[in-house]
């Protein structure tokens, strides 16, 4: 058989290598080398570089991985084995690797097994030259891969659905974002037209006194303008208020003073506070920084948390809002807490930190684990959604800040929000 | 004969064309308190015929100085006459109305017709009793 006769012809240990070769008539060395070839968890073939690169040699885990048995590969070529395609492929890298001397590693390459079907491998080839039987090797050994690159495929398949859901996800949110505040807005329009009421009112007696005629000489002329003017102009702040606030927009951040945006919003619940007799103690800090909010959806945050304490004081004699901002470095923070912002918080940060307290009832422990999830309330329908506290983290968490919730020692809710300082602003207050 | 009114109202801007209107009539003299949880006190001081009341104040709203009043055996007899810029109507029921001892209840923005006539009837039913 040719087979055979090739063997015979090439070098001793390379034809021992084959799976017939008799153990017994070698010494112990050469059998040990082939006992090392056969178990190695690697396919590792020769091709003779002299001989069309014929293959010499052809280890068990070869046989599985191409399941050729070692019989039908020795003395054959690619093109006798593989498709031409892979065959052609296979035989330019060899080309390769004997021209340049030098190894060669391809990191995916991809065969057709009538068994397994595709198979991944990657491949490592050298040359190597056999001195003894003046020839020229290229050895290859192969790892099959198929698995891992399933594996990644499957990943990266994965990722993709990951990646859709999240963008609907984030729709979504967007979406609960604008219908908790489309409900706000519902439950502070009857509050509001009371606001805007009130203007009105002042307008219509200003029009009556005046329209008894108009005296140069009365004093009171003069005062009344003023007032209705005044009057106008605060209808319309108030109005504008509401239809900024309920506004639809896409997450638009600028650079926004809070204070600001917390007369703003207190203004939006004014009446609120009004008919529950709330006093408010608001303390800003001087040369606040600029943070980067989206105002609208700020708002939104600030007219929750303002509700909640008005709720939860109903019942108190002298219910008060305290509000505080003041720009800090942060610190205390450890590496696992509030894992979610990492990226976003750390210590030595500059921050702003708005406190809100209030004296109402205080939130049980056992709530206060329940708090953030969706449709939780203690209150009763058409006063309480649920969805406030849920809105509001989340809209915290879209700039990137930290909320926290707990108990005064003396009764009532905390809530303290975390807001980054941007760069710009922090290098300007540094200097 | 003047007749005396109090306003009790946190309206500033509001309560003082109001006081400018009633005045211009000639008819009447107006005391302003902005302050609710004063209004006692300045009426007592000022013992109006008639006290004209908001109902959504801080402090203390109106229902709760009419209650006070009503308890109070100087000013029980003081006729009352509710205003409000509320808009939802169980907070405008005459329930809550006759509960806190008032005649009336005006809506805001009140018509000063409507108004000059209210306070002509309430003069008018107490000279006749
Ligand atoms: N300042 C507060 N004081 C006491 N309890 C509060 C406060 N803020 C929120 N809570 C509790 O958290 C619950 C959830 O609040 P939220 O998500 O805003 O929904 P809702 O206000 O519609 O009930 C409330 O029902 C209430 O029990
Ligand atoms: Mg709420």
């Amino acid at each position: 058989m040719e087979k055979n006769e090739f063997q015979q012809q090439g070098g001793e240990e390379w034809k021992r290598a084959g799976r017939q070769s008799n153990i017994d008539q070698h010494s112990s060395g050469v059998a040990y080398l082939e006992t090392v070839i056969d178990n190695l968890p690697v396919g590792l073939f020769a091709k003779d570089a002299s001989d069309s690169f014929r293959f010499v040699l052809w280890n068990k885990k070869q046989e599985e991985i191409t399941s050729i048995p070692c019989e039908q590969a020795l003395g054959k070529n690619d093109y006798e084995l593989f498709s031409p395609d892979s065959a052609k492929y296979f035989r330019q890298v060899d080309e390769l690797v004997i021209a340049r001397k030098r190894k060669f590693e391809v990191s995916e390459e991809i065969i057709d097994t009538p068994e397994s079907g595709e198979v991944w491998l990657h491949t490592i080839k050298v040359p190597i030259d056999d001195v003894e039987g003046q020839r020229t090797l290229v050895v290859g050994i192969s790892e099959d891969i198929t698995e891992q690159v399933h594996a990644r495929e499957q990943l990266a398949a994965l990722n993709e659905n990951l990646t859709e859901a999240n963008q609907q996800l984030q729709v979504t949110q967007m979406q609960l974002i604008q219908a908790e505040k489309m409900e706000s807005v519902g439950r502070l329009a009857a509050g509001v037209a009371h606001e805007v009421k009130n203007p009105l009112a002042l307008l219509l007696l200003g029009v009556e006194y005046l329209s008894g005629g108009i005296d140069p000489c009365d004093p009171n002329v003069e005062d009344i303008l003023t007032e209705m003017r005044e009057a106008v102009e605060r209808a319309d702040k108030i109005i504008r208020g509401l239809v900024d606030f309920s506004s639809q927009r896409q997450l638009a951040m600028e650079l926004t003073q809070l204070p600001d945006l917390i007369e703003h919003s207190l203004l939006l619940v004014r009446h609120e506070l009004k008919k529950g007799n709330v006093e408010v103690d608001a303390c800003y800090e001087e040369g606040l920084p600029d943070l980067q909010i989206d105002c609208a959806k700020f708002e939104q945050v600030l007219v929750n948390l303002l509700i909640n304490a008005v709720h939860a004081m109903e019942d108190r004699v002298k219910p008060k809002i305290e509000i505080q901002v003041s720009a800090a470095k942060l610190e205390g923070i450890e590496r696992d807490e509030g894992l979610r912002t990492a990226h976003h918080l750390r210590n030595g940060d500059d921050v702003v930190l708005l406190k809100l307290k209030d004296n109402g009832g205080g939130i049980s422990d056992e709530n206060l684990q329940k708090i953030f999830d969706p449709f939780f309330t203690t209150k009763a329908t058409g006063i309480g959604t649920g969805l406030g506290l849920p809105v509001v983290r989340k809209i915290v968490e879209l700039h990137n800040g930290w909320i926290d919730v707990k108990n005064r020692l003396l009764g009532g809710v905390q809530i303290t929000i975390t807001l980054k300082v941007p760069k710009s602003e922090a290098e300007r207050i540094d200097m | 004969m003047v007749r005396k009114i109090l306003v009790v109202d946190d309206e500033v801007g509001f309560t003082k064309l109001l006081k400018m209107n009633l005045e211009k009539t000639g008819q009447y003299e107006v005391r302003v308190e902005n302050e609710s949880t004063k209004a006692l006190t300045t009426a007592h001081e000022f013992l109006p015929d008639i006290v004209l009341l908001d109902i959504v104040m801080p402090g203390m709203d109106g229902g709760d100085v009419a209650a006070q009043m009503q308890d109070d055996p100087m000013l029980r007899n003081i006729p009352v006459i509710m205003m409000t810029a509320l808009v939802s109507q169980e907070e405008t029921s005459q329930d809550a109305v006759a509960q806190a001892g008032a005649m009336n209840i005006l809506p805001k923005p009140v018509n000063l017709e409507v108004l000059l006539r209210c306070l002509e009837e309430a003069f008018a039913s107490e000279a006749g009793e």
